[in-house]
């Protein structure tokens, strides 16, 4: 019964990340009904941001500030430059598109998936970078129950990802700025008849969705130690899955989307075999398409004729 | 050719600069003036291909040294056989390299089916377990050399949990869970050391106490240190050959610490170079079939690894090693001499 609960605490550790950055990919699909195939890039930068603040307070093994306050400013840092970073994006690439077939902004999204990915090579180089988390983390200090283990950083990423994810839904349901996300999303024209900012509503959609994937950047960096230009990539296709599984546009489809995947992905692999992991997982999301075409918690969209 | 960017881009660095410094050693002595074309394969076999092109279609190119994966000569092959290149790697260690369509490929490393079967070896008689994990990366490297490991295990009535994950996952938390009490080896033989040094924490972490047993992609002395692991490399360690320490001064003062990776291809290149020298001393001017009927030829008694090199018809080194080492508490590679 422990593997059952060691396996089911690892799948939500990481389907908390699929979530997060889920978010942003279905967020920016609401508004805009674009699929920013650079959303995964923008979780490497974050993971670069964190990268280097630990750098700059030291490195690793000789950080010279508390580490609640190093942890505060790598979250803060990460989620306020990737969030500027996703609004340049939309500023300069999305938005002189928005009236383009739908093919052009999606076509601009993989360039800017690959400008990303190359300007990180670039800039960081292409070796790996170790946040060796260990070093100023006492990762034992987590929970042990019986032999299950949770560790800080598997903690702080649970904790930290449900306070995010709460947090967006009551923005998004209880707030101005919430209702007027919903307001775009279901009908943009409409929206900007009842005079709603609509320019600034998909601004800040891009800013909240980004920022979210730079954190997610950051936790990712903190739980698996390793950044390099590259990890966007898989990233961006496991939440893009997420966020498609649980319902493209749906806020709570997204967190249960990277949830369902990440705690398959796990199940997967400690019950049956890891060499089988993703042909099963990606069966099973097969199969939920074909019951669900619109995603598990996805609403099936009227057209009129 | 080889990774000169990517995942495996400290690999590709090492190899890169050896090869300059063979290049720049051997037209010193030799009076030529070889010059070094680079091709970054990223460790990916189409993006070998598109190098291999490239290189195929310059008339001046009349050896090519590398690339370093399986996977990637496996993938250029066929072409280079065709356009009657010859190229060397200094770290290609699958077995059906040499029986392949290859029939322009040589490497001075020894081969997986030496390696699998010393390794497994080694394993049984001197770690004792009762039961061990081998995972594979996906890759034509990792699962050659599973192949060939997994039968040494059944015999020895060893109980085997074959995993397999693809070189890009990096969460390894969900597959540590899986190492039972008993699984006190786990043997991972992959390309990328700092995925095996994320799956050593993730072992600490959980407070398993497996030991990790690697093969070549791990000897990186900078990623890779988790202590009490071993690692067997195809590589010596040329720090402690005394003829080598020109070489191992001019490297450290260039370009600082290496890996294993760095000194075969040094063999190498010094291979093509002297097939080259040894075809202009002889009044030729190099080309494509000239060097390769020379490489076909070498004859090197002393060598930077420390043993002769010389090949056999299929294109594999005569006599070719693996060396096995352990780290310590501090991070360090110690040879175990026994191997």
């Amino acid at each position: 019964m422990s593997f059952f609960f060691q396996e089911l605490v690892n799948g939500i550790t990481t389907g908390a990340l699929y979530s997060l950055v889920a978010l942003g990919f279905s967020m920016v699909y609401g508004v805009l009904k674009l699929l920013n195939f650079a959303h995964g890039d923008l979780y490497m930068v974050g993971a670069y941001i964190g990268f280097f603040i630990i750098q700059f307070f030291g490195g690793a093994a000789h950080v010279d500030i508390p580490v609640p306050l190093l942890l505060a400013i790598m979250f803060v840092v990460a989620a306020g430059l990737v969030g500027g970073l996703g609004v340049a994006m939309e500023r300069f690439a999305y938005r002189p598109l928005r009236d383009a077939p739908r093919i052009a902004p999606l076509i601009t999204a993989i360039g800017i998936s690959f400008f990303l990915e190359s300007a990180a090579l670039l800039l960081f180089g292409s070796q790996f970078r170790e946040y060796n988390t260990a070093e100023f983390i006492s990762l034992s200090s987590g929970i042990q129950i019986g032999s299950v283990t949770i560790d800080s950083v598997q903690i702080m990423v649970l904790v930290l990802g449900l306070l995010l994810m709460t947090g967006l839904q009551l923005l998004v349901n209880r707030t101005r700025l919430g209702r007027q996300m919903r307001a775009v999303a279901a009908d943009r024209e409409a929206a900007e008849m009842l005079g709603i900012n609509v320019n600034f509503v998909i601004t800040a959609t891009f800013f909240l969705g980004s920022a979210l994937a730079g954190i997610a950047g950051v936790m990712g960096g903190l739980l698996f130690n390793t950044v390099s230009a590259t990890i966007g990539f898989t990233a961006g296709l496991k939440a893009f899955t997420a966020a498609v599984v649980g319902g493209i546009g749906s806020i709570p489809g997204a967190m249960l989307g990277g949830l369902v995947i990440g705690v398959a992905e796990s199940f997967v692999t400690g019950y049956i075999s890891s060499t089988y992991s993703n042909l099963i997982v990606f069966g099973l999301l097969i199969v939920v398409m074909l019951v669900r075409p619109s995603g598990l918690l996805g609403r099936v969209q009227l057209q009129k004729v | 050719m080889g990774p000169i960017t990517g995942p495996a881009a400290p690999v590709g660095g090492d190899q890169l600069h050896f090869a300059q410094l063979a290049v720049l050693t051997d037209n010193a002595a030799n009076k030529t003036r070889i010059t070094l074309v680079q091709g970054d394969t990223q460790l990916n076999p189409a993006q070998a291909t598109t190098v291999s092109q490239q290189f195929i279609s310059n008339n001046s190119i009349v050896a090519v040294v590398g690339p370093a994966g399986s996977q990637e000569v496996k993938a250029v092959g066929p072409a280079m056989g065709r356009a009657g290149l010859a190229f060397i790697s200094g770290s290609a260690t699958n077995p059906t390299l040499t029986t392949g369509p290859n029939p322009t490929f040589f490497r001075v490393v020894s081969k997986d089916s030496v390696q699998g079967p010393q390794d497994a070896n080694y394993i049984v008689s001197h770690l004792h377990p009762k039961a061990l994990m081998i995972v594979d990366d996906q890759e034509v490297y990792s699962t050659g050399l599973v192949s060939s490991m997994i039968p040494v295990f059944q015999q020895a009535g060893i109980k085997v949990d074959h995993e397999s994950v693809s070189q890009k996952v990096t969460d390894f938390s969900s597959l540590v869970a899986k190492v039972t009490p008993d699984t006190t080896v786990v043997v991972l033989p992959w390309q990328l050391a700092v995925n095996a040094q994320q799956f050593g924490r993730d072992l600490q972490q959980q407070h398993k106490t497996a030991v990790i047993f690697g093969t070549d992609g791990l000897f990186d002395p900078k990623s890779f240190t988790i202590p009490g692991s071993y690692v067997s490399t195809f590589g010596p360690d040329i720090t402690s050959i005394p003829a080598d320490a020109a070489i191992v001064a001019a490297a450290t003062a260039k370009w600082g610490a290496f890996s294993t990776f760095g000194p075969p291809t040094y063999a190498a290149t010094h291979v093509i170079d002297e097939a080259i020298a040894s075809v202009c001393k002889s009044g030729q001017t190099p080309s494509r079939a000239n060097v390769l009927a020379a490489i076909k030829t070498t004859n090197e008694a002393t060598t930077i690894l420390g043993q002769p090199i010389s090949f056999d018809a299929n294109g594999d080194m005569v006599n070719a090693k693996f060396f096995l080492f352990k780290i310590n508490s501090s991070g360090k590679y110690q040879l175990i001499p026994s191997s």
